[in-house]
């Protein structure tokens, strides 16, 4: 039971990604790196927050762990934004290493690709971070409970936070890449919003049995995000296929 | 949208073919210490390693600090004067005395310490085993190995990449045996000691490049290499049988390359390789025709007076191990350093700059250098030494917590991929081992201070963003 307990936490967590990471990204090198290179972005930004919260540890009043949610939140949506910048940088070299390969430039759903990777670099490293270390003693017999969740043990709730937060972040980096690319402000804004949203619905959990409802609104926000991702990437896509068929009509008709 | 031809499958392979290996043997290190010494349980342990000092649960910080100072000291020493004594071996060309000892010390290797881990698990996991096929699974399994690494020409490339990375493995926990500040301390050592090895002019393992370049052979020595990816262009019709057939090209290329090596040894470095076949789009079906090929195009080359084969190349390490050690707890490792020039296919001649590398594609131009070591046209070359230390870095990480495991692999993988960014910039052999291990020490000492109590504090109380 201990094992399948341990392995089965660890899948609620982390199989989605698995299986994100072995049908999309695993076969394409470039992409793999992309995912170790955000992954290594967020674990940088998580250091550099604990500096700065360390000095506050342990935490007790709970205006302070909102403080400590808007800053973090905030600063690794700060971040967003830049790796999208260098990404575009580094856009412009492959082309040109595309062109000097005699391959073609990099397409849309490939750029949609390296989005997704990106995404999934910082998911991975939150669910490992935040919940992967926290699963080892689920591998040993019993369990664990905290106080303020008597109904579940604390590795499934950290299990099933940690899955909700994976998605949000891989989505929510596809969105926001498409926003950044359109100049669309309301793209844009949809990542930092839910989550933000996400991160103070956890706030829930701090009360009474307030786990029973603050998972499952988060995992309602992971939903979200994957919804709005799949609409927003379906219209461009179906975007580009008329546009493509359009000029086909037209050069057939000249 | 043929999945093969993209830039995204392209670009970077090689990288991931170096670190592909580096993160299996870190991830194999990672389970062997998390299985046999569960609580990092210092046994002390004599060995090459704990020369001046055996630390003490008891002694005070500074005597802590003084021995493990003196110890990683006397590493190193011993270190340099073993990849000086390669030097003058090699000098004298004593080829096959290293080649030899090389072989020898690996087949040591795998079957006492091999041996021993196996023995270790079994016990561990209590696995029912009688001890005829427990011995005769460790000789096959070291003469296997040491068949792999001695005739590495003849074994198909696949297994002698599964012994080098056992190696690594196997010295990688030994050391892991080693008490807490004499590991970190051997570590600061050796990235220092590899740093000036390989860069100063009078570094042993500098002049053992040099030399071996001005000779236009190849040095013995345990060095991982990439397969190569195939060519960008010669892959269009790329298919299963296309691989086996790119890989047989790639190994008739590579007739003389050698790489023993031994033990852990530290090593260093990093070096790119090109493959100089003139290869520019070549649609080849099948193996022979892609050697006229190459041949042809390698005359050709050659009449225009340019050196096309070359290929600086590069680096390595060596390590000698030293069999002093009576159970097999000493290892040392030296890093020696050797070069390997690689020549062209069937023995055209190679030409060899000093240890820069030179690219041989006709058609490329000077801007595509940079990128060249990123693109698919080459192999690259990691000594043994860098995928031991790596390896201990994380697994003496993985003694304290496996979020420390995490923020180390990451660490030391950004860093190897600096150096291979240098390496496409600098165009010479570099050493692989000082970016990573500071990055991979400063990251694990970030996340032991700083990050680790707010994520568990934060993940106790459900908190989490």
């Amino acid at each position: 039971m201990a094992l399948a307990a341990g392995i089965g936490y660890t899948l609620l967590a982390l199989g989605p990604a698995f299986a994100l990471f072995v049908s999309v990204i695993a076969a394409k090198p470039l992409l793999v790196l992309f995912v170790l290179t955000s992954a290594l972005i967020w674990l940088v930004s998580l250091i550099i927050l604990s500096a700065f919260w360390r000095a506050f540890l342990p935490i007790g009043s709970s205006w302070l762990l909102v403080l400590l949610l808007v800053t973090c939140v905030s600063f690794q949506e700060l971040i967003r934004p830049v790796f999208w910048f260098s990404y575009k940088k580094l856009e412009g070299l492959l082309n040109a290493l595309a062109q000097r390969m005699s391959k073609p430039e990099l397409k849309y759903y490939e750029t949609m690709q390296i989005a997704l990777a990106g995404g999934l670099g910082h998911g991975i490293a939150h669910a490992v971070f935040f919940c992967l270390s926290l699963l080892t003693p689920s591998f040993g017999k019993a369990t664990f409970y905290v106080d303020s969740c008597k109904q579940m043990p604390l590795f499934l709730v950290a299990a099933m936070l940690s899955l909700s937060f994976l998605i949000i972040h891989t989505f929510s980096m596809i969105v926001a890449f498409n926003g950044y690319d359109d100049g669309k402000r309301s793209l844009v804004v949809f990542a930092p919003a839910m989550h933000f949203a996400a991160a103070f619905l956890s706030l829930v959990n701090l009360f009474q049995g307030g786990c029973m409802v603050g998972v499952p609104l988060v995992l309602v926000c992971a939903v979200g995000v994957i919804c709005y991702c799949g609409k927003i990437v379906w219209a461009k896509v179906g975007d580009q296929d008329t546009a493509i068929s359009m000029s086909n009509r037209a050069n057939i008709l000249s | 949208m043929d999945g093969r031809t993209g830039l995204l499958e392209s670009v970077g392979a090689e990288i991931m073919g170096i670190v592909m290996p580096v993160s299996t043997c870190m991830l194999l290190v990672v389970l062997l210490v998390r299985c046999l010494t569960p609580h990092g349980s210092d046994v002390s342990v004599r060995s090459v390693a704990t020369l001046v000092y055996t630390e003490k649960e008891s002694d005070s910080t500074s005597q802590k600090l003084e021995g493990a100072l003196l110890n990683s000291l006397a590493l190193v020493g011993v270190v340099t004067f073993i990849t000086f004594m390669l030097v003058l071996l090699y000098y004298y060309r004593c080829t096959k005395f290293i080649k030899y000892y090389i072989c020898f010390s690996a087949a040591f290797m795998l079957s006492t310490m091999g041996g021993t881990v196996v023995f270790q698990l079994i016990q561990t996991l209590s696995i029912p085993l009688d001890i005829v096929s427990f011995l005769i699974f460790i000789l096959n399994f070291t003469v296997v190995g040491a068949l792999a690494i001695f005739m590495s020409n003849a074994m198909p490339i696949l297994i002698t990449q599964f012994y080098l990375v056992m190696i690594g493995m196997l010295a990688a926990f030994w050391f892991t045996m080693l008490p807490e500040w004499t590991t970190w301390m051997t570590l600061v050592a050796m990235a220092v000691y590899d740093l000036f090895a390989v860069l100063a002019p009078g570094g042993p393992l500098n002049l053992l490049v040099e030399l071996v370049v001005s000779r236009d052979e190849e040095f013995p020595a345990l060095i991982y290499e990439t397969r190569p990816v195939a060519r960008p262009d010669s892959d269009s019709n790329a298919g299963a049988s296309n691989d086996n057939q790119h890989r047989r090209r790639w190994r008739s290329q590579n007739v003389r390359r050698t790489s023993a090596s031994e033990d852990a040894g530290p090593a260093t470095e990093l070096q790119p390789q090109t493959i100089s076949s003139g290869g520019r789009n070549r649609d080849l079906r099948d193996l022979m025709d892609e050697e006229r090929q190459v041949n042809r195009d390698v005359h050709e080359d050659n009449s225009e007076g340019r050196e096309n084969n070359s290929n600086g190349s590069l680096l390595h390490e060596n390590i000698g191990s030293d069999d002093e050690s009576i159970p097999l707890v000493s290892r040392e490792s030296m890093p020696s350093v050797q070069v390997t020039s690689r020549s062209g296919n069937q023995g055209t001649h190679t030409e060899q700059h000093n240890i820069t590398m030179q690219r041989d594609d006709d058609d490329d131009d000077h801007e595509g250098l940079n990128i060249s070591a990123l693109s698919a046209t080459g192999s690259l070359r990691l000594g043994l030494g860098d995928f031991v230390f790596y390896s201990l870095l994380v697994g003496r990480a993985a003694m304290y917590d496996l979020t420390t495991v995490y923020a180390c692999y990451l660490a030391i993988i950004a860093g190897l991929g600096a150096t291979l960014i240098l390496l496409a910039v600098a165009r010479r052999a570099l050493p692989a081992l000082p970016i990573s291990v500071t990055l991979g020490i400063i990251f694990y000492f970030l996340t032991r201070l700083l990050m680790e109590p707010l994520v568990i504090g934060l993940s106790t109380t459900l908190l989490i963003f």
